[in-house]
C-alpha cells in the first residue's frame, strides 16, 4: 500500500516541475535530471523488488541500504553540477561587470571631449 | 621609435584619505605615465576624491574585491593598447619612484613581469612575524617547483607587459588573491619574471585586506590547495607562452 504514496509523489512532482516549466520558472534543460530522478522513483514504487534484484545481484545484504547509496550519489551530482553552474556564472558576471565599468568610463571619456 | 605607453592601474577600496597623496606623488615623480584608478565601489568619499584629480577612473558597479579590481585595469590598458601596466597600491604603500625602477629592469632586461621585492635586499622594511613565516613558506614552494627564487611572492608592487597582459585578460577564473599561485603559474608557462629591491612605505590609514587572525589563516590555506592544484594541472606542460 505504502508503495501507492510514492508513486503518487512522483506524479506530483513532474507534475510540479512541468507547471514551474511553464510558468518560465524553470529550463527545459534543467529540468532533465529531475524528472529522470522521478521516473526512477516511480518504477522502483511500481517494481519493488527490483531493488531486492539489484541488491543480490552486487552483494549488498540489506536492500534498502543500496537504495540510500543510489540516492546520494545521484544528489550529490547534481548538486556538484549546480555548483560548477553557479562558479561558471559567477565568472561571466564578473566579466560582464568589468567589460560595463570600462564601457562606462570610454562614455563618460567620450562625453567629456564633446 | 613611438613612445612606449605606460599605465598605473591603482585599484582603491574606501581610500578617500590615502588615495590623494598617492595621486598627487605619481603625477609628481611620474609624469609620463597615465594613471587609472579602479575604485572597487567604495562606499566613501574616494569617487569624487578620484574625480578631482582629473585622472582616469572606472567605478565598479559593485564590490569585486581586489584582484578583480586589477585583472578590469589590465584589461582596460590592454584593449587600449597600453605598452607596460604598473600595479600600485593606494593605501600610500607604494613609492612612485620605485615604479621606474621596475619599468627600466622591464626594458633593460625584456622580462615579462617585473615584481618590486622588500626582502630581496634588507632595505628596513619591518614585517610581522607571521607575514615572515608565510613569504618565506611560498618562497620555498616557488623554489621547489619552478626552481626560482621570489623573495617576495606576495608583493602587489608589479610591472608586467603586454604578453601578461593578454594572459591576465583572459584567464578563466583570476584568483582572489594572485600571490605565489599566479607566480608559479606563470614561471610554469614559460613567462619571465624578475624581482627588483624596492623600498615600500608602512600603512598609514585605513585596513589592510590580511588583517585579523581568521583572514591570514583562510588565505593561507587557500593558496597551499590553488598551489597543488596548479602543479597537478600543469603536468606535462611545456614552458611555451600559452597565448603564442
Amino acid at each position: 500500500m505504502n508503495n501507492y504514496y510514492f508513486i503518487i509523489l512522483s506524479i506530483v512532482f513532474i507534475l510540479y516541475i512541468i507547471h514551474n516549466i511553464r510558468r518560465n520558472d524553470f529550463t527545459i534543460k534543467e529540468s532533465f535530471f529531475w524528472t529522470i530522478g522521478c521516473f526512477v522513483m516511480m518504477i522502483l514504487s511500481i517494481f519493488p523488488k527490483s531493488i531486492d534484484f539489484l541488491a543480490k545481484k552486487i552483494g549488498v545484504s540489506y536492500p534498502p541500504s543500496l537504495l540510500f547509496v543510489i540516492c546520494i550519489i545521484y544528489l550529490l551530482y547534481i548538486c556538484f553540477k549546480c555548483s560548477k553552474r553557479i562558479a561558471i556564472n559567477e565568472e561571466k558576471i564578473v566579466a560582464l561587470t568589468q567589460e560595463v565599468a570600462i564601457l562606462k568610463e570610454q562614455a563618460n571619456e567620450k562625453e567629456k571631449r564633446k | 621609435m613611438s613612445k612606449d605607453k605606460i599605465m598605473i592601474v591603482i585599484p582603491a577600496y574606501n581610500e578617500e584619505e590615502n588615495i590623494k597623496k598617492v595621486l598627487d606623488e605619481l603625477k609628481k615623480d611620474f609624469k609620463e605615465a597615465d594613471i587609472l584608478v579602479i575604485n572597487d565601489s567604495s562606499k566613501d568619499n574616494t569617487k569624487n576624491v578620484v574625480e578631482n584629480e582629473n585622472v582616469k577612473c572606472i567605478t565598479l558597479p559593485y564590490n569585486l574585491k581586489y584582484a578583480r579590481a586589477v585583472q578590469t585595469g589590465i584589461k582596460y590598458a590592454y584593449y587600449h593598447d597600453y605598452d607596460y601596466v604598473i600595479q600600485f597600491d593606494a593605501d600610500g604603500q607604494h613609492i612612485a619612484s620605485e615604479a621606474k625602477k621596475l619599468l627600466k629592469t622591464m626594458k633593460e632586461n625584456n622580462d615579462d613581469i617585473v615584481i618590486g621585492s622588500r626582502y630581496l635586499n634588507d632595505l628596513g622594511y619591518p614585517c610581522p612575524f607571521f607575514r615572515r613565516v608565510g613569504t618565506k613558506f611560498f618562497e620555498l614552494l616557488i623554489r621547489l617547483f619552478c626552481h626560482k627564487k621570489i623573495a617576495d611572492p606576495l608583493s602587489g608592487f608589479q610591472c608586467l607587459n603586454k604578453d601578461v597582459m593578454c594572459r591576465y585578460s583572459k584567464v578563466f577564473g583570476y584568483p582572489e588573491y594572485p600571490d605565489a599561485n599566479l607566480i608559479i603559474e606563470m614561471l610554469i608557462e614559460g613567462y619571465k619574471i624578475e624581482e627588483v629591491p624596492v623600498k615600500m612605505r608602512l600603512r598609514e590609514n585605513g585596513e589592510s585586506m590580511h588583517g585579523g587572525i581568521i583572514k591570514p589563516i583562510k588565505y593561507m590555506i587557500e593558496m597551499f590547495y590553488t598551489i597543488i592544484i596548479i602543479m597537478i594541472k600543469n603536468i606535462g606542460v611545456k614552458k611555451v607562452k600559452k597565448h603564442e
